[in-house]
């Protein structure tokens, strides 16, 4: 185990003005896994996605990658280190046709246009998105959308993929459906995913840890058994007795 | 009704246009085509009358390949410009770039009236041309829009241009899929800044004088309105639009002195009448697959 984790949070804390969005927050995500991340609202897990991916600047600690810390690095370049996000408002390129909007995330790699297309293809392909490769993606149906924005982060082909709340808006047959698929493509792409979720059950079931925020504290950290039982978990969740 | 004259302006506008569309595509804003254009057009008649070794004669001529690399000097000129004062402006978004771009319009119209060797509100004159009339012009303006155009065409499939096409669309998104969109804008910034400044340069050897009024924020508008009259969504757009809003008011003279309502009048109802411009991606369509070489078809990859 002398292996540094792949992505490890030091006590990242995160003030927008007078509000503490998180609050000295530690945790590691090691290569492989799926790692949960839930919490009521306001509890600042997206905040902490944006933290990750280099949306948002953390106020204090350090968040590395492999060992370095890449606090320094712009978005991009933390997207060409291995790690690809969805957006829990969906933010796809809405007049670009699904085929192009793999297409435009794919600038280094593969450099050649005939293997840009036949990977992007693929993707398509293992998300079930390849009868609408011509249409606009702002045409497209709510799951579809949820998909597309999914096979996006991968044609980016990371290692670590963060996931917010891909399964907001979805039916319970479709919630099944997105657990399943999120499990091959960890498999088949050697994913490492971190996974924002409300519907603690879905979680229960996909991840192998996970961590709850509450207001801007990591309050629990551990497998999703351990975190069932957790009484301040509960207290969250449930309310306090008094 | 067009000579020769109006369809070297009217390929001049064509050449507008697309100075404005490039950054637009990326989702840029930018009015600072006329101070490019106006760059390169200064440098251009500054080169002409007074460098000697470009080999201008006392009649007034001067050898193509002179007016070549005076052509290539007013595009790297603006071009250079650009590197710079991109760097600053692009770091603002929307109206804000627009704004600021309007500044550097009239800073460099100002500059050119005020500087001790560009002649003043005069300007310069007697610029030296290598055409001995205006029909001569027609082939660089066209060889000029062909390549231009050329290249608009070819970056629809190539990652750069996929890359401002996802920046126009969202540029966070865009930003966290691995996008350096600082220099994807900055590159379409700086192309759009060559095409003014090498436009700006024949334009001036066309015009035969130059002065500061060439680059003002009037042009800014009417290159916009090339753009949004003729669509941003392909660079066909750009091309109608500069055409077309050139040669209107020359093909209104009959009219009289109504004519520049009249040119107001489809300046304002164009958009209300073609909302997305004149040529659409869905216009494209349906004329026909070739025009529109983003869209892949399922068989291509099979």
């Amino acid at each position: 185990m002398t292996q540094p984790p792949l992505l490890e949070l030091q006590e990242i804390t995160c003030r927008f003005g007078g509000l503490v969005a998180l609050d000295r927050v530690s945790f590691s995500v090691h290569s492989g896994e799926i790692f949960g991340l839930i919490g009521p609202n306001g509890a600042g897990k997206t905040t902490l996605f944006n933290l990750i991916s280099g949306v948002t600047v953390a106020s204090a600690g350090k968040v590395c990658w492999r060992g370095e810390s890449i606090l320094a690095l712009p978005p991009h370049r933390r997207n060409r280190l291995g790690m690809a996000r969805t957006f829990q408002n969906l933010r796809l390129f809405d007049r670009l046709t699904v085929l192009e909007n793999l297409m435009a995330t794919m600038q280094r790699q593969p450099s050649s246009e005939r293997e840009r297309l036949r990977s992007a293809w693929q993707l398509l392909e293992e998300l079930g998105l390849i009868q609408l490769a011509d249409r606009d993606a702002g045409t497209l149906a709510y799951g579809d959308r949820r998909r597309l924005e999914i096979a996006r982060a991968l044609a980016t082909r990371p290692k670590l993929l963060l996931l917010d709340e891909p399964a907001a808006g979805l039916n319970p047959s479709e919630k099944d459906g997105l657990c399943r698929l999120i499990s091959a493509l960890r498999s088949r792409h050697q994913l490492t995913v971190m996974v924002i979720e409300h519907h603690v059950p879905l979680l229960m079931r996909l991840c192998d840890r996970m961590a709850v925020l509450d207001f801007g504290v990591r309050i629990a950290l551990g497998s999703p058994e351990q975190i069932r039982h957790d009484p301040r978990v509960i207290e969250a969740y449930l309310g306090g007795a008094v | 009704m067009i000579d020769n004259g109006l369809l070297v302006q009217m390929l001049l506008g064509a050449l507008l246009g697309l100075s404005v569309y490039l950054p637009l595509s990326a989702g840029q804003l930018s009015l600072a085509t006329p101070a490019f254009y106006a760059v390169g057009g200064t440098l251009a008649a500054l080169l002409s009358t007074r460098w000697s070794a470009l080999g201008a004669t006392a009649a007034g001529s001067l050898p193509p390949a002179s007016f070549l690399l005076v052509l290539i000097l007013g595009g790297l000129l603006a071009g250079g410009l650009a590197v710079v004062v991109g760097q600053l402006v692009l770091r603002l978004r929307g109206i804000y770039l627009a704004i600021s771009t309007i500044a550097l319009v009239e800073i460099v119209r100002v500059a050119i009236l005020n500087l001790p060797f560009t002649g003043g509100a005069v300007g310069i004159f007697s610029i030296p041309q290598p055409f001995s009339e205006a029909g001569g012009y027609l082939v660089p303006a066209l060889a000029m829009l062909g390549l231009t155009a050329a290249l608009c065409h070819r970056l629809e499939t190539l990652p750069l241009g996929r890359a401002m096409g996802a920046i126009r669309e969202d540029e966070l998104a865009a930003r966290c899929m691995g996008i350096d969109t600082t220099r994807v804008k900055l590159i379409a910034f700086v192309i759009s800044a060559v095409v003014a400044g090498s436009t700006g340069a024949l334009a001036a050897h066309f015009l035969n004088t130059w002065n500061a009024r060439q680059g003002s924020f009037d042009v800014s508008v009417t290159t916009l309105a090339f753009v949004i009259l003729g669509g941003s969504r392909t660079w066909l757009g750009p091309v109608a639009g500069g055409l077309l809003l050139t040669a209107l008011p020359e093909l209104l003279r009959p009219v009289g002195d109504v004519r520049l309502v009249v040119f107001g009048l489809v300046i304002l109802l164009g958009p209300v009448i073609f909302p997305g411009g004149l040529v659409t991606t869905g216009l494209l369509e349906r004329l026909g697959r070739s025009f529109v070489p983003r869209r892949h078809s399922a068989s291509e990859v099979r």
